[in-house]
């Protein structure tokens, strides 16, 4: 194998990692609140901008101060748009509607704070060769974070009662609630897990590329393609799909210019999305 | 003369964008249809107008053209997401945005990419084209209320109320929504080449999210299947911010301002009056 194919492929899996970042924050949600939280891109942009904000005082710093704030704006940005609307019994569609609204309000505000220019942050990040193809400190760092995040989100919800819960509501959100689970509690928790993941994956993803305040629409509908082409309900299915993602486009890439890059991440959703909605390992939803 | 010219201009976008309006509302409030590419056929009749016109061809050719062309190409989408609901078929169609809009900066060597498509012929002064995009705003507002009065509209309001009733009662929904989707780009193909007729350069910032909004909020703010509505939501949404130019607001922070206050207005119609102002349905 040549080693350009050699780094297409490697490319194609950090491609993939970072999608998972993205899908594991934003399924988390969609699957317990059953709704598509888009704003969740400007959500994973602040998280980023917040670490370059705080970057001056360190990593020890920066880190848990920015994934901190991140966590607490996204369950503000529940308490403040979704749940008010939740309570007026609206529809997915107003909820996804408000979403996208909440998402240009918040991307706004960070292109009114740190203006549109693009922002770097700098560090070291040796380069690394593995045989025919080489990988960064950071990739390394992307790839293995993706896995634990994964690895951590199976355990809680498959062995914590929180997890329980989670899943119970997102089954039956009335049974549920005859059981004693407050489905707004368990929202709030939600949102607040996801968001704290959203800044990680933003974090990474800064270090790796850089930072724009526009930078979260792009990730966020590319990791929900991964999560739905692998099939929302299945965590091994996000992994799967996000991969299957990240190598589709950086091999397409072989063919097409590296534009398209994007293009080619919707027509394989699209496919999906008419021939397989329930996604690889999904399982059949009773209604879509 | 400069008021003049400004108010001339606010008019013209009215138009422009209250056709827009009025066509989504076609799909999102009539039909029910979740329809996140309605700026995609904007911005397919900007760029068809803008290429023929450049390439010589008549306004009074190329114009038609484009309307033909959005037109198919939403009835080319309509085929594959007739049968998908919701939050899928948001996602399929904002995806089918994403791929136009890529295609767009992309293909340089038809559409010069980023650098976009400067000087495309204007078609006289802008009172005539005010006189003009007036007229046709006019046009498209009477055949969507002459739809919504007809077996046509009754059709497409039983599919947005219960698409199962439809289909059991011997409505084929599948056509109709196919029919919806292509009206409802035909107009918006007509809005996008006159848009580019008028500020004479297009880029492919024209598919942009944030207007995309701007259109959900206009119909939204106006209410879901009213016509009147549309129109008034467009005159509210885009209005509103244009006193920031006059009070002084730093030039830079404009952009940011009017993003941040139609995304709010729209939150707020969400939460305290989720029918809009004049809506006759909520949005399912």
């Amino acid at each position: 194998m040549s080693s350009i194919a050699a780094q297409l492929i490697l490319n194609g899996v950090i491609a993939g990692a970072i999608y998972t970042l993205v899908a594991s924050g934003f399924s988390l949600i969609y699957n317990v609140t059953k709704f598509m939280h888009f704003a969740h891109g400007a959500i994973l942009a602040i998280g980023a901008y917040l670490f370059y904000a705080f970057f001056g005082l360190g990593w020890a710093v920066a880190l848990p101060v920015s994934i901190i704030l991140t966590s607490i704006l996204g369950a503000l940005t529940n308490f403040l748009v979704y749940r008010p609307l939740r309570k007026r019994k609206a529809s997915s569609a107003v909820l996804l509607i408000s979403s996208l609204a909440a998402m240009i309000f918040l991307n706004a505000t960070l292109l009114a704070f740190w203006g549109a220019d693009v922002k770097t942050l700098p560090h070291a990040n040796p380069i690394f060769d593995v045989g025919i193809a080489s990988i960064t400190a950071t990739q390394i760092a992307i790839v293995a974070v993706a896995l634990l995040l994964l690895l951590g989100l199976t355990l809680l919800m498959k062995k914590t009662r929180l997890g329980k819960a989670m899943r119970a509501l997102a089954d039956n959100k009335d049974v549920a609630q005859t059981v004693g689970i407050n489905p707004e509690r368990i929202y709030t928790v939600a949102f607040l897990i996801g968001s704290a993941l959203a800044a990680v994956a933003g974090i990474l993803i800064g270090l790796e590329q850089n930072l724009n305040p526009v930078m979260g629409i792009q990730l966020v509908i590319n990791g929900f393609a991964g999560a739905v082409i692998g099939g929302m309900t299945s965590v091994p299915g996000a992994i799967l799909g996000s991969l299957l993602l990240g190598l589709v486009e950086n091999i397409g890439i072989w063919w097409l210019p590296s534009g398209y890059k994007g293009a080619i991440a919707f027509a394989l959703l699209f496919l999906f999305l008419l021939f397989r909605p329930q996604g690889i390992l999904g399982k059949k939803q009773r209604e879509a | 003369m400069a008021l003049l010219g400004y108010f001339t201009h606010l008019g013209i976008l009215v138009c422009i964008y209250a056709i827009l309006a009025v066509s989504l509302n076609l799909a999102l409030g009539f039909t029910g249809l979740l329809n996140l590419g309605h700026i995609a056929f904007f911005g397919i009749g900007a760029y068809v107008a803008a290429l023929l016109g450049l390439a010589g061809l008549s306004p009074w050719i190329d114009i038609p053209l484009a309307v033909v062309i959005a037109a198919l190409v939403g009835v080319i989408l309509a085929i594959p997401t007739a049968r998908l609901k919701g939050d899928y078929l948001a996602l399929a169609t904002l995806g089918f945005t994403f791929i136009i809009s890529s295609v767009a900066r992309n293909w340089t060597s038809l559409t010069r990419g980023a650098l976009g498509l400067p000087g495309i012929p204007r078609l006289g002064s802008i009172s005539v084209v005010l006189a003009f995009v007036a007229g046709f705003a006019l046009l498209c507002f009477l055949v969507v209320v002459w739809i919504s009065r007809s077996s046509l509209g009754r059709k497409l309001q039983a599919i947005r109320d219960d698409e199962l009733a439809a289909q059991v009662l011997g409505t084929n929904t599948f056509l109709y929504k196919l029919i919806a989707m292509g009206i409802s780009a035909a107009m918006a193909g007509l809005a996008g080449a006159w848009y580019a007729h008028y500020i004479s350069f297009i880029d492919p910032s024209i598919f942009s999210i944030p207007d995309l909004i701007l259109l959900i909020a206009m119909v939204v703010v106006g209410g879901l299947a009213s016509v009147r509505g549309a129109f008034i939501g467009t005159v509210i949404i885009l209005l509103l911010p244009e006193p920031l130019r006059f009070i002084g607001f730093p030039p830079t922070l404009i952009g940011p301002a009017r993003e941040m206050l139609f995304a709010l207005v729209l939150l707020l119609i969400l939460l305290f009056r989720p029918r809009g102002i004049l809506g006759k349905v909520d949005i399912s």
